[in-house]
């Protein structure tokens, strides 16, 4: 069961860091109008579209995410010190700490992006996007160097 | 309610939750982080024998959690501060500045990594 809760936490992971990586680089790099590229389009989406997807997306990631967490703390991380992977460890520590950190601002992130926006908090807006974008960046590399440590079902 | 009241209505809670996200976000991240150095959990959890403590107390076999017990301590903290400086009269909650909502979880993080930054010279 657990090997698939950490795939299906993968999954979502996946999703979320999808939809953060396409709004934050659309709302700090907007595409110009006439560009067609692949970039250009990756750039171009609407990025308030978003701000709802990720909302839910963290919370049901982090959820099962901390559910997953006590499973880790008597099996992975055991892996981790014994091995002295240190560098790894100290990522995944960080990682927790980032994720609460993301679920103290995302009702702030979710309000600044609610319809109509209001340009005079375009620049907090970006701000919390760029923030919840990193936490979403490191809780994604560093729980997947700790994964690929350990490995599945092992 | 007429259609102006219940715009009226709207607008007001709108700006009610906008002074609760800014301070929700600013006293969860401060009281976070001094939970964290202090070790302030509002519970603590042995997940080798499903056993859960109130505060900061070692479980009877394996290792102890704490993180959910230092999220919780903050949530409730801050929700509760959120509360009540939402419920404060509107000219004093508009004044205020929405870059706490960023500004104080970046400084939440830096001394973080600050505090855990042993790991990465070990």
């Amino acid at each position: 069961m657990w090997i698939a809760l950490v795939i299906t936490h993968g999954l979502l992971a996946f999703l979320l860091l999808g939809a953060m990586t396409h709004q934050v680089v659309s709302v700090w790099m907007p595409a110009r109008a006439g560009a067609g590229n692949f970039v250009a389009r990756f750039r171009a989406v609407g990025s308030a579209n978003y701000a709802n997807a990720i909302t839910l997306l963290y919370l049901v990631t982090a959820a099962l995410g901390s559910y997953l967490y006590t499973n880790y703390r008597i099996t992975a991380r055991l892996t981790l010190e014994q091995g002295h992977y240190w560098k790894s460890f100290g990522a995944f520590e960080i990682k927790e700490h980032l994720i609460a950190i993301g679920l103290a601002v995302l009702p702030a992130y979710w309000y600044f992006w609610r319809q109509p926006l209001d340009e005079a908090d375009a620049l907090t807006r970006k701000l919390l996007t760029a923030l919840l974008a990193f936490v979403v960046w490191w809780a994604f590399l560093a729980g997947h160097i700790a994964n690929n440590i350990r490995g599945l079902g092992t | 309610m007429s259609g102006s009241g219940m715009k009226n209505s709207g607008v007001r809670s709108s700006q009610r939750f906008r002074v609760f996200a800014i301070t929700f976000a600013a006293v969860y991240a401060t009281i976070y982080y001094v939970v964290l150095v202090n070790n302030w959990p509002l519970f603590s959890y042995g997940p080798a024998v499903g056993e859960w403590t109130l505060f900061n107390h070692a479980v009877s076999d394996g290792p102890t959690m704490y993180w959910y017990g230092w999220i919780a301590t903050s949530a409730i903290v801050a929700a509760a501060t959120g509360l009540i400086a939402s419920a404060l009269p509107e000219n004093l909650g508009g004044k205020l500045w929405s870059g706490f909502a960023w500004l104080i979880p970046v400084g939440a993080i830096a001394a973080i990594f600050h505090l855990l930054g042993g790991y990465f010279t070990h």
